[in-house]
């Protein structure tokens, strides 16, 4: 006993890390017990620390979820809606694609003769894929989680865009998957949107391919790769961003920094979709502060926002969270900045090296955030531009010779990505407001 | 396993010390050397085989240096032998496929398969410990030989496996046979594991990050303070990172009575390039020159052959750190350093303090670029952005440089203060006290913090 009370007596320290990780890991016990948490298993648990519960809390933080209204009998409607708009808009496009390594890396190209080929400027990389396959568009399509927990159901108020869909070939085929996706279309608020006149709205487009089997719970792939939104996009110059914002996370740091374009900033390093309108804020470039980002955009009108978010939600929650999460936010987007358009941009492939099938990090993971956050585009006053094909070699690859760690591009390539955003400019004919273009 | 890692600290120590803690004494090593196979076969399940191989077979060699009856011709044929087959398993793994592609590009026509096998881990640390044994015994260093169990102990003890310090046989032989543990020995090896960790998570780490930004935005597009920060970034990442391993190993040697040798006496406060040598991976530059140097003859044989091995020492130096030119060139740069203050400018210069501080601030961040930089023609283009010859626009200017200073000047205030000897002198004043203790409990769950943070989401490591 006299022992005993003497090495206790000379190891305070180890005493004091004994003491505080008990307390931690009664805590993550507490903590599990207390939220009840799903799909939890006390094997996961063995293989993390309990502790690691209460630091996911903080990784994730009880993140701002903008307050949407709820309406679900209404969702219900749209959803059954949706289901049968669905199989009307099924088409088919047959394309070539090789999947060139186990999916390692995706990219398509489609099929010229097709009548309805996405056009050359959505710039798919020069691909290859070996399964005929199909391009399928939707529009304003939405994912909605079964009898999801009721909050954020309200999709976007994404206005109807009938025409381009009324005069094609109609193929009913059944989507593949049995999830229970279905999609959505907000006919009720058709009038909201300010643009009327003359545009003809935009068509977004995807490349399937035989997806691969994927063992991860943070992604699965999708089997199909976003094009971008076919629109009769114009050239403008560098005054159409005097009004635009980018938010984002270091990737969008990268064009704040480099790209030289005269636009509001947000963006910070680590950023996530989930953590936007978060209390910790993000910081506006222009001056290095960090703001509130729901305030700014409740208060400063935009008239264009881009967003680029995904590469830290690649090992963070599942698609169809995130995707849950992004129609959330464009949702909010659009409700506080009525007059804005919207580009969902895509996140940038990683390069060969850095492309690893055995962890979360990988092109597929992205294809897949990408196709996720595609889908929110209506053509109208929702976007996706998939600069991918600027950078990307013919197997989707970010260029070995644009990039230090895979990730990021050097500072000398955001040049092109600016000429990029300049040749897609949306200006509406009805709206004078959304600045000047070239023609 | 790496010792920064979540599975090491909460599964593999606290069982491994509860085990190596309550079995009686003699079978501490045995446990110690079954212990050690698991952690490094957990992280290479394949080349545990090849460890233990190699100890088998080194461990029979260096038997035969123990039987008198041996002339000394036969000695030192298996002394040869012995070395070819260490160094041949360390040049397959490590430089076969730099000196295929180098001899394939040097002449055409040749096409010398090349390997892309995986490096072992630890390899090179501890190849050079067989060596030093292997060499030790040759030269009759030891009147009795170690046991096997003690042997293989010794080349795969899990403190020092993976990333040193290079220990000497002699430094642990008593240990090997009988070593005392104690609660105030635990206690100390905590606390320093601890503090070795908190340098590589917390400040390695995150200079890390800093670095990595810089190189994102490309060699080529740095202005000149740009590249002068990413060069201090990097050199602070590297330090510390070395450091704190260093530390870790020591610290988890004392936990297991064992008293493994200082590596680093903090080398950024030196004042010349020789003194920096002395003072960073003491036991490599020991290694090198007990084993390498003086048997070449030092510089007992004029001039021109000291020149001569001293260039030779240090083109393997730098060819150690990595199997590339630019570690080659790294070593060279070191050989020409020294050679000029060798004729008496090192000398001069440890005289004059301010002199010799800024001197070694300067150019041992530009032989770090060296180091960090395996593209040579990235390489050169850094240099000349470091002495402000842009081939472009820079386009990392002061806008970022503020930006980058901002978030990371606390943790360049922290660097420089922990690169001087003053914290770690009111560590050992004050270690027992209980604030000392509190801070280093800190130090260990921020670190596990920010350890956790990476694990959840791998790439909030990298921070896009």
């Amino acid at each position: 006993m006299k022992k005993w009370k003497k090495i206790l007596h000379n190891c305070p320290y180890l005493i004091a890390l004994s003491v505080t990780w008990l307390f931690l890991t009664a805590g993550g016990f507490l903590l599990v017990w207390y939220r009840d948490y799903e799909g939890m298993k006390w094997q996961d648990m063995l293989s993390n620390p309990f502790f690691a519960v209460v630091m996911e809390q903080e990784v994730q933080g009880k993140e701002a979820q903008p307050a949407l209204t709820k309406n679900k009998e209404k969702t219900d409607v749209i959803k059954k809606d949706a289901a049968n708009k669905e199989k009307n808009n099924d088409k088919k496009l047959n394309i070539n694609i090789i999947n060139e390594y186990l999916g390692e890396s995706i990219s398509g190209k489609q099929d010229s003769n097709s009548p309805d080929s996405p056009s050359k400027e959505s710039g798919v990389p020069a691909i290859v894929l070996p399964d005929v396959q199909e391009v399928r568009e939707t529009k304003g399509d939405m994912q909605v989680d079964e009898e999801g927990k009721g909050k954020l159901i309200e999709p976007p108020q994404i206005p109807e865009t009938e025409t381009s869909v009324s005069d094609q070939e109609v193929d009913a085929e059944e989507k593949e998957a049995s999830d229970a996706a279905v999609v959505a279309d907000d006919k009720g608020e058709k009038e909201v949107s300010g643009n009327k006149e003359g545009n003809k709205p935009g068509i977004t487009r995807f490349i399937d391919y035989p997806p691969i089997e994927t063992d991860s719970i943070y992604y699965s792939d999708a089997g199909k790769i976003a094009l971008t939104t076919e629109y009769d996009y114009r050239k403008v110059n560098e005054n159409y961003f005097t009004d635009a914002a980018f938010i984002g996370d270091s990737r969008t740091l990268g064009i704040s920094d480099y790209a030289g374009l005269d636009a509001d900033f947000y963006c910070e390093n680590g950023m996530t979709i989930y953590k936007l309108f978060g209390e910790k804020g993000i910081t506006w470039q222009k001056n290095g502060q960090k703001v509130n980002l729901s305030q700014v955009l409740q208060q400063k009108q935009y008239g264009k926002i881009y967003i680029m978010l995904g590469m830290n939600e690649l090992g963070y929650g599942d698609t169809e969270k995130y995707l849950e999460q992004y129609r959330t936010v464009v949702a909010q987007i659009r409700e506080w900045q009525p007059q804005a358009v919207i580009f969902i941009l895509a996140n940038l492939h990683v390069s060969r090296e850095k492309n690893n099938m055995a962890t979360e990090f990988n092109n597929v993971n992205i294809n897949d955030k990408n196709a996720a956050s595609a889908s929110l585009a209506d053509g109208v006053n929702v976007f996706y531009l998939d600069s991918n094909p600027l950078f990307t070699d013919n197997n989707g690859f970010l260029k070995s010779d644009l990039t230090f760690d895979g990730v990021h591009l050097y500072a000398d390539n955001y040049e092109s990505w600016k000429e990029f955003f300049m040749e897609h400019g949306v200006v509406k004919d009805g709206n004078g407001s959304t600045g000047n273009s070239i023609k | 396993m790496l010792f920064s890692s979540v599975g090491f600290l909460f599964r593999f120590l606290p069982v491994f010390m509860v085990i190596y803690l309550l079995v009686p004494e003699k079978y501490r090593n045995l446990i110690l050397f079954s212990g050690s196979l698991i952690f490094y076969g957990v992280g290479e399940p394949y080349y545990v085989l090849l460890l233990v191989f190699s100890i088998l077979v080194n461990y029979g060699i260096s038997l035969l240096f123990f039987r008198p009856e041996k002339g000394q011709a036969v000695r030192r044929s298996i002394l040869i032998l012995a070395l070819l087959f260490d160094f041949s398993f360390l040049f397959v793994f490590k430089y076969w496929d730099f000196a295929a592609q180098s001899i394939n590009s040097l002449m055409k026509g040749t096409k010398i398969p090349v390997l892309s096998l995986v490096l072992p881990l630890g390899i090179s640390f501890y190849t050079f410990q067989i060596v030093s044994y292997l060499l030790d015994c040759y030269r009759g260093k030891f009147e009795e030989k170690a046991t096997f169990l003690e042997f293989a102990t010794y080349v795969s003890m899990f403190p020092q496996l993976i990333a040193g310090p290079i220990v000497k046989y002699e430094e642990v032989a008593e240990q090997m046979k009988q070593r005392r543990l104690s609660a105030k020995k635990l206690e100390n090896g905590m606390k320093l594991f601890t503090i070795g960790l908190g340098y590589k998570v917390l400040l390695a780490n995150q200079m890390g990050t800093l670095w990595n930004t810089i190189m994102t935005a490309g060699a080529g597009n740095l202005s000149v303070p740009a590249a002068w920060l990413g060069a201090f970034a990097y050199s602070f990442q590297i330090y510390f990172d070395f450091w704190g391993y260093s530390l870790m190993a020591k610290g988890l040697g004392k936990m297991l009575g064992f008293k493994i040798p200082r590596n680093f006496n903090h080398p950024y406060v030196s004042k010349s390039v020789s003194e920096f040598w002395r003072r960073w991976h003491i036991t490599l530059g020991r290694w090198f020159k007990e084993y390498l140097y003086i048997p070449l003859g030092g510089n007992r044989k004029g001039f021109v052959r000291t020149v001569l091995n001293l260039l030779v020492v240090w083109t393997l130096t730098g060819l150690w750190h990595g199997a590339n030119w630019n570690f080659a060139l790294w070593g060279i740069t070191f050989f020409v350093l020294l050679s000029i203050e060798k004729s008496g400018i090192g000398k001069w210069l440890e005289k004059r303090k301010i002199i010799g501080h800024i001197y070694v601030i300067l150019v041992i961040p530009v032989t770090w670029m060296v180091f960090a930089i395996e593209d040579i023609s990235t390489l050169v283009s850094y240099l000349r952005n470091m002495i402000g010859i842009h081939s472009a626009t820079a386009m990392v200017g002061m806008e970022q440089i503020f930006r980058y200073l901002k978030e990371y000047g606390v943790l360049f205030i922290f660097c420089i203060l922990f690169s001087t000897p003053f914290p770690m002198r009111v560590y050992q004043e004050y270690k027992d006290k209980w604030y000392v203790v509190f801070v280093i409990v800190a130090v260990f769950w921020f670190s596990v913090y920010e350890l956790m943070m990476g694990n959840n989401n791998p790439f909030l490591y990298f921070r896009f």
